[in-house]
């Protein structure tokens, strides 16, 4: 099906005195999607959410909110949850995501409503009325959390969402972000570190590096273009043996599993160019006892490192 | 509008219903009764020897003593010896000049009126201190009793009691012939050190309040959903609402404290006629016959309560501009210093100013202070109690407020690009660099 985008964001570029923070950046969030927005320390991603929630304005380029161009009056639009957060301390916690709710706009019944409903999703609802001051780093996540997401935005900008949090309220969290997507269309950019959870959650990602985007797509079709004919085989003999017996037919990489089970092995390997797997298999098996073999799929994180530091090698090698 | 209207009621809302506004606000009326007192304590203390010269015109306290050839008093008991007051006695009075060359503070004139009105006006060059006045008032009432006691044949007690007499003292400056000058710019100093008071303790609350959300980054998600502008401006708004609050809280307080110590003291009957012990008076009537407060009638208090909020408002928004443009440049309060000192100088400077417009309100450095957008809002304030035209407040007001409007537009150039800046506290060439390039 062909989506619409929610976010056009078209030769985008922004400089601080000498330094370029974002040079002519192109990105397309598309609608009721989970967008990840990844790339190291550094890479431009603030710069950019900063402009998306309109803190800050492009030197040049354009960006497209929903097939318009985007003004504040599309902020309203918007929910916005930053890396580092922080929470009015002289206030009530209800209180406090009250007064966010009504700052957009917000009817007081209605964002109560809302608000109790989100207080009970969360397990928060025994905090309405204490102070924020009182609240443990998570509990005032979960609280920040809601307040991004309590206006029902059809844009949700979340900037390491799950940092910080036990594991079980970093589920939780997540869960509530693929209900936001599954049950209200809420399209959703995560700006993230945590490469599981690009995986788990992200249906396309742009990996941003020094103000310019490297690659950006679906994640499996990312994770696919990233394989270099790299695969595991589990084998039963000794490492030695194999290697003698593969000679130069193969480049054994990696010993993945040395001994899983008594006499077993595991390793990473790619064939030499122009050999074809399933004659080199039926090869190899008279060879050596050959268990299983299976194509490797690189991780985000392998894709992640992978790209960031052909990048820089090339650079460097300028 | 409506998030702006949000903001306001955040910064006011979270800062009233703090225990320590609410004790600070009701604690300012006892603190001022506490400094009255001490003041009077230490007024009491006070042991500068005064010369006072007693004009008896109609001979009624004083004789003349051929042994000294001067005159004495006919009750010498009614003029005790005082460490800090000797009297001297003559039939004439002195002329202006002489009376400024003499050695003499204080010249009583002691006429007829004396017996009709149980007035005697006097004359100073610098006002005598309350004790001092104290100490005339009872000396010569009790002088003058006597002489009437003198006077009257078949005195009986409660004729004796009619006769009784408290000498009303009347000032007045020999030089602008104001008898209560002084005291009523003294009120206007009083409005203006409370002023003073609100722009520094709420100005240092705007600076916090900036530096608190930039350090949290909840700025952050703020400036998202609105303007810096906006947010600054509700900011501004907000906590200098808090210090209007105060000052019309503290005013109804007093207010109410007057209205039912006035109550009191006429329900028990403690305010007594001078002339008449027998007669209870309201506390209105009671301080129009004292003379070292019947001034405080003279203040039109409703041009005063008004004159103060307004320049409250506007004097406030001129310097909680500065104090924002700070918190949004700096990462914590040690930092603001550098910053502070420049920003504060004028405000301190008109403190001074205001401390010394108090001898002299009409004097020109006080009018000029006074028309200064920066020194204006705490140095108008005590030349009104004195009479100052209606348009000369209102340019005073304009330019105050005018100014404050240029410094507010400034400072949110400097609060939209400092809000979002961390790291080492930027120089005074870096502050300059973010207002140009605000946009």
């Amino acid at each position: 099906m062909q989506r619409k985008p929610a976010l056009a964001i078209s030769q985008v570029a922004k400089s601080f005195r000498d330094h370029h923070a974002l040079k002519g950046v192109n990105v397309q969030v598309n609608e009721g999607r989970i967008f990840g927005l990844l790339g190291p320390n550094g890479a431009g991603k603030t710069t950019l959410i900063r402009m998306l929630t309109g803190i800050t304005a492009p030197d040049s380029g354009s960006i497209s909110f929903f097939g318009s161009p985007l003004t504040r009056e599309h902020i309203a639009q918007i929910g916005y949850l930053p890396e580092e957060r922080g929470l009015y301390k002289s206030m009530r916690v209800g209180e406090q995501a009250l007064y966010f709710a009504r700052l957009r706009g917000m009817q007081r019944q209605e964002a109560e409503s809302r608000l109790r409903m989100w207080f009970e999703k969360l397990e928060v609802e025994g905090w309405w009325n204490r102070e924020v001051a009182d609240l443990s780093k998570g509990m005032a996540q979960k609280v920040q959390f809601i307040i991004a997401v309590l206006h029902q935005p059809r844009l949700l900008i979340l900037d390491e969402p799950f940092s910080g949090f036990d594991p079980i309220n970093a589920q939780r969290v997540r869960d509530a972000v693929v209900e936001l997507k599954e049950q209200q269309g809420t399209t959703i950019l995560l700006s993230t570190h945590d490469m599981g959870s690009v995986e788990e959650l992200c249906d396309e990602v742009a990996l941003l590096n020094r103000g310019e985007v490297l690659l950006d797509g679906p994640v499996e079709s990312l994770r696919e273009q990233a394989r270099d004919g790299r695969f595991t085989l589990r084998f039963r003999g000794t490492v030695m043996e194999f290697t003698v017996a593969i000679g130069a037919s193969a480049e054994l990489i990696e010993v993945l599993h040395p001994e899983a089970t008594v006499g077993e092995h595991e390793v990473m390997m790619r064939l030499a160019p122009d050999t074809d797997i399933a004659s080199w298999l039926h090869w190899i098996s008279g060879q050596v006892s050959v268990l299983a073999c299976t194509p490797w799929q690189p991780s985000m994180r392998d894709v992640f490192i992978q790209t960031v530091e052909q990048r820089e090698s090339k650079l460097n090698a300028l | 509008m409506s998030a702006l209207r949000h903001i306001i009621y955040r910064e006011w809302i979270t800062r009233v219903r703090r225990k320590a506004f609410i004790l600070g606000t009701l604690a300012v009326p006892l603190l001022f009764m506490g400094s009255m007192a001490i003041g009077y304590w230490l007024e009491q203390g006070e042991s500068e020897n005064s010369r006072v010269l007693v004009v008896d015109v109609a001979g009624m306290v004083s004789q003349w003593d051929e042994r000294v050839e001067s005159w004495v008093p006919i009750c010498p008991d009614c003029f005790p010896e005082r460490e800090s007051l000797t009297y001297r006695f003559a039939t004439e009075g002195l002329d202006d000049e002489t009376f400024i060359a003499s050695d003499f503070d204080v010249m009583v004139v002691f006429d007829d009126a004396v017996l009709q009105h149980h007035t005697a006006m006097y004359y100073y060059e610098h006002v005598p201190g309350f004790d001092l006045q104290n100490h005339l008032k009872t000396d010569l009432s009790q002088a003058l009793e006597r002489f009437k006691v003198k006077e009257t044949q078949d005195l009986d007690f409660a004729t004796y009691q009619r006769l009784k007499t408290q000498i009303s003292l009347v000032g007045e400056d020999i030089i602008t012939r104001d008898g209560h000058a002084v005291g009523r710019s003294l009120i206007g100093f009083v409005f203006s050190l409370f002023l003073f008071m609100q722009i520094l303790i709420y100005g240092m609350h705007v600076m916090r309040g900036v530096i608190e959300e930039k350090v949290n980054r909840i700025v952050e998600v703020v400036i998202s959903v609105v303007k810096p502008s906006v947010l600054m401006t509700g900011k501004v708004i907000g906590i200098g609402l808090v210090g209007l609050t105060q000052f019309v809280a503290l005013s109804l307080l007093i207010w109410l404290i007057t209205l039912a110590g006035s109550a009191w003291l006429e329900h028990a009957e403690v305010l007594k006629s001078s002339s008449d012990a027998l007669v209870g008076l309201d506390l209105q009537t009671w301080i129009a016959g004292q003379s070292e407060l019947n001034f405080l009638l003279d203040v039109n208090w409703s041009v005063m309560l008004a004159s103060t909020a307004l320049f409250y408002v506007v004097g406030f928004a001129l310097y909680a501009a500065s104090f924002a443009a700070i918190g949004a440049a700096v990462e914590q309060e040690a930092d603001a210093q550098y910053f502070l000192i420049p920003a504060m100088a004028p405000l301190l400077a008109s403190y001074f100013l205001a401390v010394m417009a108090i001898e002299n309100p009409e004097g020109t450095l006080a009018v000029v202070a006074s028309f200064v957008p920066f020194t204006a809002p705490v140095v108008m304030l005590i030349r009104i109690p004195l009479g100052v035209a209606w348009w000369e407040i209102a340019i005073s007001w304009l330019g105050v407020a005018l100014t404050a409007w240029l410094l507010l537009k400034m400072a949110g150039r400097i609060y939209r690009v400092g809000i979002l800046m961390h790291g080492k506290r930027p120089t005074w060439r870096a502050l300059f660099k973010w207002f140009r390039h605000a946009e």
